[in-house]
């Protein structure tokens, strides 16, 4: 069976700019692929390349096994776009909108009402059917967004920022209406955030800074190369407190942040929390599991360092 | 298959969104009454021509491919809107691609100059005597016109980036194309200098046409005239549709990844 995306040294260039130095990626169908970095990483470039919309500087993409560049409408056929900024139409209902999508999918007649008919019950905008796009609030807009990418069932989903300024409720249904796309039909979601925690879930993360990938992997995995807790340290002593915990043999990394330092611990928790409780000059210290956000800060800072 | 249910969903889409547009509708609407209202019984006192029409029906053909020209260009230049608010890439991504998206816009912008210019034509019989043979053939070439000022909206659109109102456009485009044609006053009474512009321009064509069809004197002969607004149409189709560089369209004032990097 063919990868949902399969990508060699893909990248970009605008004119002196390298948006997007070579991406090498391998994603398998039915899995959930988090994109991230900073802005300007080149993630929006990554996903407009697979979508067709962008064509390569440099390398290649196959999208279940079409090429990018060469078989564009079979690739288009496979794909559910979202981009960062909601595509509906104002001036048309919900309704309207999906029946244009639905259209524009390649479906007609009776197929295509009944696709518009079934994706409103599903992601429950039968309320709302009939409003103008331009009524909704921004968390309705998404979700018709949402509506209109998944309407004919495609194969693999490209989502920009699908959350980026909703509200915790509609990011959690969201992100629900997206897990059930996944269990139910199959379908791979590649997607970019800025929400990290949102990432924590993913079969495998992409860190990408300055276009290059700086990090690939399994969330866990990734969290556990920096230590199974991360120290938060703020105050003057907070330097000779790193310098202690790599003494004890404790320290994996540490991350300066523009509050204090980061160290990624491994080991006896309890020797570094009488340590950091000895510790002068210490304003704050705090313990808590690795997340994917000190991997981001790791990883980033090394890239742009 | 795909192709055409994307061509029907632009079309569709377009159509709606011109009926709820209602004041750019009613005004593309009303422009044309006003015209022949104020210049048309206005001249119509003073203006003598050399076919001996009355101005007033003499200026009746003219206003009607004005109607089709704002209507139709107009409705094709909402392309940049598009672009602007993201529509244009949606539409792109599908599997129909670039020529049917164009092909969709042109018809939808077609039918609304057909719609504008065929009010204006429906009164007709006030103004001019007219057969229905002749109102049967002022359809047609209204038709005509109308997908060449479809197209040329959609030339103008594929190289603009942004659109802050539609006056510009209309300052800027239609109005020099409507008055340096024959749309107003006879070409042979033009200024030497503006005569050959006149001439080169299709909106003369086009003027030309519908006085064929409507049973009016004319300076281009109606093969000639049909066979620029129909040459027109088709170059430039083609033309926009090979200037239509859609990844140009998606990021017109800076690249994703031209963005400063700024720390998490």
């Amino acid at each position: 069976m063919s990868l949902a995306i399969e990508t060699g040294g893909l990248g970009r260039d605008y004119g002196d700019v390298r948006a997007l130095e070579g991406l090498d990626l391998e994603v398998a169908p039915g899995t959930v692929v988090g994109l991230l970095g900073p802005n300007g990483a080149g993630k929006t470039t990554a996903m407009l390349l697979l979508a067709t919309l962008l064509s390569p500087s440099r390398g290649g993409a196959r999208v279940f096994g079409h090429d990018v560049e060469r078989e564009r409408a079979a690739v288009r056929r496979r794909l559910g776009l979202l981009f960062q900024e909601t595509s509906v139409d104002g001036l048309l209902t919900v309704e309207e909108n999906l029946l244009f999508a639905a259209r524009l999918a390649g479906l007609a007649g009776r197929p295509a009402r009944a696709a518009v008919s079934d994706t409103i019950q599903r992601i429950g905008l039968g309320s709302r059917a009939q409003q103008a796009a331009r009524e909704l609030s921004g968390g309705w807009r998404r979700l018709l967004d949402i509506a209109r990418a998944t309407l004919h069932r495609p194969d693999l989903l490209i989502l920009d920022e699908p959350t980026v300024g909703l509200d915790p409720e509609h990011r959690d249904t969201i992100w629900s209406l997206l897990d059930a796309e996944r269990r139910g039909h199959g379908t791979t979601v590649f997607f970019s955030t800025h929400y990290l925690t949102e990432a924590e879930p993913a079969d495998r993360v992409v860190l990408l800074a300055r276009g290059r990938v700086v990090a690939n992997g399994i969330p866990a995995e990734l969290r556990g190369e920096l230590g199974e807790e991360m120290a938060e340290i703020e105050g003057d002593g907070a330097e000779r407190l790193a310098s202690a915990l790599r003494g004890l043999g404790s320290a994996r990394v540490v991350l300066r942040t523009g509050r204090g330092l980061r160290v990624g611990i491994s080991g006896e928790r309890h020797a570094v929390v009488e340590l950091a409780g000895q510790a002068p000059g210490i304003d704050r210290f705090a313990l808590r599991p690795t997340s994917l956000e000190d991997v981001y800060f790791a990883r980033t800072r090394q890239a742009t360092a | 298959m795909s192709r055409w249910s994307a061509v029907h969903g632009i079309v569709a889409r377009d159509l709606t969104r011109s009926t709820r547009q209602t004041s750019r509708l009613l005004g593309g609407v009303a422009r044309p009454f006003m015209w022949l209202l104020l210049v048309g019984t206005g001249y119509n006192a003073i203006a003598t021509l050399d076919s001996g029409l009355p101005y007033r029906a003499f200026v009746f053909p003219g206003i009607v491919v004005m109607a089709a020209l704002f209507g139709g260009t107009l409705t094709a230049i909402a392309t940049v809107y598009d672009r602007e608010f993201g529509m244009l890439r949606l539409m792109l991504a599908s599997p129909a691609g670039v020529w049917a998206v164009l092909a969709g816009r042109a018809i939808a912008a077609t039918l609304v100059g057909v719609f504008q210019g065929g009010i204006v034509l429906a009164f007709a019989p006030l103004v001019l005597e007219v057969t229905p043979a002749r109102w049967l053939a002022g359809l047609v070439a209204l038709v005509a016109v109308s997908a060449m000022s479809a197209v040329l909206g959609l030339l103008v659109a594929v190289r603009i980036r942004s659109v802050e109102n539609f006056a510009g456009i209309i300052n800027v485009v239609l109005f020099p194309l409507l008055f340096l044609s024959g749309a107003l006053y006879p070409t042979a009474g033009m200024p030497g200098a503006l005569r050959p512009l006149a001439r080169a321009n299709p909106v003369t064509a086009a003027v030309d046409l519908l006085r064929h069809a409507l049973g009016q004197p004319a300076e281009i002969e109606t093969s000639t005239a049909a066979g620029v607004v129909v040459g027109v149409t088709v170059l430039a189709f083609l033309l926009a549709a090979g200037l239509f560089d859609p990844e140009k369209r998606f990021f017109p004032r800076r690249p994703p990844g031209s963005a400063p990097v700024t720390p998490p």
